[in-house]
């Protein structure tokens, strides 16, 4: 009688070569697809700006005369100004309450926490469209009491509305991976607790501060939806002002210009920022090298 | 952490409570009454006078508009999103934040800008036909395609970040446990990788869900106007300044939006996968 021989097939395994492979070309023709979706309408602006007509549907020549035009559009110039200039206290503002906003919920104990946190990413989670029509019916009915108040004003408190709630999200997980007895090792050694809180909890918590200014920013900058119900007397911000023109189509193309150098500034700052990140962990590695070596 | 920064929490206790329910109410209370700039308190109307607004078939049309694109694109973000976040955490390259950083970065160039330049080489006379010599999109301006393509690629960043988020705090340990236990690395994902990134995609899917529904410029600039969405008929309403409306088509928005969060809450309590 002749034995039957078991394959590697009757012990379970299972040929993933051919799968395997296809897989591999999905792979690519995927993650080029989606780089592609990604990329495609910056690559588009990048072009715009350096095309010299004013035509958006055709490319005549290299010129980067909308670069310098920037400062001349007086309407860019101001959208640009009033942008910043919002984002700018509303950034500064958010990470400064945020922070000492997370401290304090932090120190109320899980329980309670964890209402507020909820609380907390109703901005967040909130549809932009029912924040902002919110928020204006409600600054609308203030306009009793206060009749110029919709302008710079409102869009500030609108815009802390919805940043804070970052600050204070990025800057929890830190409080919460902070020890403990480092507070307490600074009150036993005789420092009041608000200088405690300042020299050694705040330095602890650095990295969440500093990101949760960076996603408030990045939040405050690019909205659109809050800002566009909030404002009011002709003070608008660039998303604003481009959604306002787009409509009366004559967009100028010093706003694609601008629009690529913010880009080109954000990846040369992120980059700066990583090559800095780097060598600092470069250094600790070799301080730590030669402590090992040493001790 | 010391009990006295309790104090802390007090001012922003205030501003929570003011801000995210006074606004909300204001807002409930216009659209049952007859509330709006030129009434005063004393003639106030409860009234459901409204409400006929929402079984208009243009408003109909708007929610079904709003509910099957939020759907496909959160579905497709999910399916592309998910498919990136993966490659990120299995990719050997070691600066992961880089790889995040190429993912991101188009977030920070203006949203109605890309949105515009994406609308523009969508039509059939455009800056890319004039140097490419042919259409790379064939003329879908003003389609359903060009809204979806729109929609999935500028949110799909959320669902990257968020999936990508809860892959990483997968413990390697337990997918190594699964294949030493003999399960290939298709049931090895589907059976622990995936289940425990539930959280994320839960976060992920909420994160692109809302705005999508919600949204009103991205459908309006892509579609030409062509697509009605129910966030086209508020912002229409709060330009003729016709409040009461808008506030009861946001009312609607916002039961939607309770419905997100109450799921939210069941999968993960502080909103740690939220950013």
């Amino acid at each position: 009688m002749e034995n039957k021989r078991a394959t590697l097939k009757d012990y379970g395994y299972r040929d993933f070569t051919v799968m395997n492979k296809i897989y591999k070309v999905l792979k690519k023709f995927f993650v080029v697809f989606i780089i592609f979706g990604l990329y495609i309408s910056i690559v588009v602006i990048a072009i715009q700006s350096i095309n010299e007509s004013r035509i958006i549907s055709e490319f005549t020549n290299v010129s980067f005369k909308w670069y310098t035009n920037i400062f001349q559009e007086e309407e860019l110039m101001q959208a640009i100004k009033n942008t910043f200039l919002v984002s700018g206290i509303a950034t500064i503002l958010a990470t400064f309450l945020g922070t000492f906003f997370a401290i304090g919920l932090y120190a109320l104990g899980k329980k309670v926490r964890v209402i507020w946190m909820l609380l907390n990413n109703v901005p967040i989670l909130n549809a932009d469209i029912v924040t902002g029509f919110s928020l204006m019916l409600m600054f609308r009915l203030l306009m009793v009491v206060f009749p110029n108040i919709f302008g710079l004003f409102t869009l500030v408190m609108a815009h802390l509305f919805f940043t804070i709630p970052y600050v204070v999200l990025s800057v929890m997980p830190k409080l919460k991976e902070t020890d403990p007895n480092l507070m307490d090792a600074a009150l036993d050694l005789g420092v009041r607790p608000y200088k405690a809180l300042i020299k050694v909890v705040i330095p602890a918590i650095k990295a969440g501060i500093f990101s949760g200014m960076l996603l408030a920013l990045t939040m405050s900058i690019d909205d659109f939806v809050i800002s566009y119900f909030n404002t009011g007397a002709g003070f608008d911000n660039l998303s604003i002002w481009i959604y306002a023109v787009i409509g009366r189509r004559n967009l100028t193309p010093s706003v694609y210009a601008f629009s690529t150098l913010l880009t080109l500034f954000t990846l040369i700052g992120l980059l700066t920022y990583q090559f800095l990140q780097k060598q600092k962990k470069g250094k600790k590695n070799e301080k730590n090298n030669i402590n090992g070596r040493t001790s | 952490m010391n009990k006295e920064f309790k104090v802390l929490a007090k001012p922003y206790m205030v501003w929570l409570s003011i801000l995210v329910f006074v606004p909300i109410l204001a807002m409930v209370l216009i659209s049952i009454s007859n509330l709006d700039s030129s009434v005063s308190v004393g003639e106030l109307v409860i009234s459901l006078n409204h409400f006929k607004l929402l079984l208009e078939s243009s408003t109909l049309i708007a929610f079904r508009n709003s509910l099957i694109f939020a759907t496909a694109t959160t579905f497709l973000s999910f399916v592309f999103g998910y498919f990136i976040a993966y490659e990120i955490k299995l990719s050997k390259f070691k600066n992961k934040f880089i790889l995040l950083t190429i993912i991101i970065l188009p977030m920070w160039s203006n949203l109605i800008l890309r949105t515009e330049s994406l609308a523009n080489i969508m039509s059939e006379n455009n800056i890319l036909k004039s140097i490419l010599g042919f259409n790379l999109f064939g003329n879908i301006s003003g389609t359903w395609m060009a809204v979806l393509f729109g929609l999935v690629f500028t949110y799909m960043p959320f669902m990257i970040l968020s999936v990508y988020t809860a892959l990483e705090k997968i413990d390697f340990a337990l997918e190594e446990a699964a294949l030493d236990l003999g399960l290939p690395p298709i049931k090895k994902f589907w059976k622990v990788v995936f289940p425990l990134s539930l959280k994320g995609v839960v976060t992920g899917s909420i994160m692109v869900f809302l705005p999508t529904l919600a949204g009103f410029a991205i459908p309006k600039i892509l579609s030409r106007g062509q697509i009605v969405f129910i966030g086209t008929i508020i912002e229409n309403k709060f330009v003729y300044t016709n409040y009461n409306h808008g506030a009861l088509l946001a009312v609607v928005i916002l039961f939607f939006i309770l419905g997100s969060i109450l799921l939210l809450t069941k999968f993960d309590k502080e909103g740690e996968t939220l950013l």
